[in-house]
């Protein structure tokens, strides 16, 4: 037991040393070529200036949105694959991030997003509220919130919404159309502070939240009649685990757009490692998230500049070839044995 | 000793005046020295209207004039680099309705003064944003010189096509789904311009039906090579063989490059083509 916790501390300490270098590593890499000895001699004393204002203005605020974004990714994936013992489930299976699209694409053809920027994620975090008691009140039977039930009305929301979006884009102007095509691939590019502080207070709040269901995780991943007879309360534990994990992905959708496959994949790679224990896991999960966000985010803004990709291009293509590399070798691995 | 103190305070007094004054009507004098174009058209018109060397940035898009080819790039017209953008450290950017809202919001929270143009939808919108792209960097005169030569084109055309038979065109601006230019898009006011019918003038989107088009039967139709293969889209409306277009071999492919990004100049050319297309037989008009 005591070793095992040992090994935990220790993982959890390469992950912050590791979201730290990429950090850092992050703050240095960017179109603008900033020697890494200025980077350093900016960081202590403040001052002004172009570069001052790249490294302050541009390179950071996009740094810890990612870690946000990336943290509550790979918890709310982690959270929904323990709950619905279902390896391909992911934040967005549940329709939620469509609910958040559709709710953007209304303010953007609306026109209500030039009124204000704020507009835009405040629709987005309507629209994902409205599909989470959408799928809530749908899959309550008698008090009772089916899981199996809610995996599937889930997939025919996020169908049903995709398809209207769609329907808006089909009869929305070029410009209308490029935003939404834009909003939609995600973007970690946030101008607003206060957006970016309250994502940092919601994941790290969670991320505290759903310790305190770790224990149930574990035993829910026995199944639901095992976890009863283990004495938890499973009807709460998986309505407030619902509710976080889709308030947490309804959140960053609408800040950061659909960033696909954090969630996803970030989950099955910290369990290849740490194990299946969720006390692990979800801090786990939390810090590996954030660190590949801002590492594919940090190569998307970079990797063809002036150019910047989508960040989801990113995450695709090295989350799952990584991903299946992972996989293929863990097989000969365990062939071997 | 009182005196000269005095004395002293008066020079310096109306030293400071004189600066102050000399600041202020230098000031509204000053134009922006270094600017950022995120438009291809604005680039363009910026060429245009003499004042490239102002240019410091411009898009990966911007390749006309030949000019622009070498200015530094700052991204495309959607998505900027803000990094290269503060680096260059410009005194004023021209952003378009496709600039990533974002990204203009970043760069005004950064103190960076950013002046957006909406996409123009006619001839009208183009000539006054030209004027107020003039007004801007500093070429008021050289702005309005270039707008009247251009509306005077435009009227003898105008007055010379009235009395031509009008002829309906359908303009296809995009295949699978079949596109079609409304009077969102330029293209209508060259087709009213040059004395034609756009038979989409009114169609609330841009998507048409080809049932729409055979029963409206267009004399003229023209394939906008927007990224889609013009010789196919041709062939497939060579198919519909009881078409006034196919039955008088009246259909034509335009190069997107001449209706997108215009100037009031470009746009007095591309009309004259237009012109040509529905008047074959008045093909030497002259202008």
């Amino acid at each position: 037991m005591r070793k095992k916790i040992i090994r935990w501390i220790i993982w959890i300490g390469v992950l912050g040393a590791f979201l730290l270098a990429i950090s850092v590593f992050s703050l240095c890499v960017g179109s603008a070529d900033i020697s890494v000895k200025k980077v350093i001699s900016l960081l202590f004393k403040a001052g002004s200036g172009s570069e001052y204002s790249i490294l302050f203005d541009i390179r950071l605020p996009r740094i810890i949105l990612g870690f946000a974004i990336g943290g509550a990714l790979g918890l709310s994936g982690v959270i929904l694959q323990g709950m619905f013992r279902n390896s391909l489930v992911e934040p967005y299976t549940l329709g939620i991030s469509g609910g958040a699209a559709l709710g953007v694409s209304l303010s953007i053809i609306s026109g209500l997003y030039r009124i204000n920027v704020l507009n835009m994620p405040v629709f987005g975090f309507l629209g994902a509220v409205v599909i989470i008691i959408l799928i809530y009140a749908l899959s309550m039977q008698r008090g009772i919130l089916k899981m199996q039930g809610l995996l599937l009305t889930g997939v025919m929301i996020s169908f049903i919404s995709s398809s209207l979006i769609m329907l808006i884009m089909s009869i929305s102007r070029a410009e209308d159309l490029h935003g939404i095509v834009f909003w939609i691939m995600g973007s970690l590019e946030e101008p607003n502070w206060f957006l970016i502080k309250i994502a940092v207070f919601i994941s790290l709040i969670s991320l505290f939240v759903s310790y305190f269901f770790c224990h149930d995780l574990n035993a829910l991943s026995l199944g639901e009649e095992e976890a009863l007879h283990l004495g938890i309360n499973i009807e709460r534990t998986k309505r407030l685990l619902f509710l976080i994990s889709s308030l947490l992905v309804g959140y960053s959708v609408s800040v950061a757009g659909i960033i696909g496959f954090v969630g996803l994949v970030v989950p099955h790679f910290v369990r290849m490692f740490a194990g299946n224990d969720h006390r692990i896991l979800l801090i786990g999960s939390f810090l590996t998230g954030a660190c590949f966000l801002i590492f594919c985010d940090t190569v998307a803004r970079s990797i063809i500049a002036p150019v910047e990709l989508p960040v989801g291009v990113i995450t695709g293509i090295l989350g799952g070839t990584l991903f299946v590399c992972a996989l293929t070798k863990k097989r000969i691995i365990a062939g071997e044995k | 000793m009182n005196k000269s103190i005095v004395g002293t305070v008066i020079v310096f007094i109306s030293v400071f005046f004189l600066l102050v004054s000399l600041s202020y009507s230098e000031n509204s004098e000053t134009f922006p020295q270094r600017v950022i174009s995120l438009s291809p058209s604005i680039t363009e018109e910026l060429y245009l209207l003499g004042a490239e060397d102002k240019l410091i940035g411009c898009t990966t898009y911007c390749i006309r004039p030949k000019g622009a080819k070498t200015k530094e790039k700052v991204g495309t017209v959607i998505e900027v680099n803000l990094e290269k953008i503060v680096m260059l450290n410009p005194d004023i950017i021209l952003a378009t309705s496709l600039t990533d809202s974002k990204a203009v919001e970043k760069l005004k929270n950064l103190g960076i003064k950013i002046e957006s143009f909406p996409a123009s939808k006619n001839f009208n919108e183009l000539c006054n944003q030209f004027l107020k792209l003039g007004k801007i960097v500093g070429k008021k005169n050289k702005a309005e010189e270039i707008v009247n030569d251009a509306k005077n084109k435009i009227d003898i055309i105008k007055r010379k096509t009235e009395n031509m038979p009008h002829p309906t065109i359908f303009v296809q601006i995009g295949s699978s789904p079949l596109f079609a230019a409304t009077d969102d898009y330029f293209i209508d006011d060259f087709i009213n311009f040059a004395g034609g019918i756009n038979i989409a003038e009114n169609s609330k989107s841009g998507l048409y039906s080809r049932e729409e088009v055979i029963k409206r039967n267009p004399d003229v139709i023209v394939i906008v090579t927007m990224g889609i293969a013009g010789d196919k889209e041709v062939k497939i409306w060579k198919n519909y063989k009881t078409l006034m277009a196919v039955k008088n071999n009246r259909i034509y492919i335009l190069d997107s490059y001449r209706l997108c990004s215009s100037t009031p100049v470009s746009f007095v050319d591309t009309l004259k083509d237009f012109v040509e297309i529905l008047h074959p037989e008045k093909r030497k008009i002259n202008l």
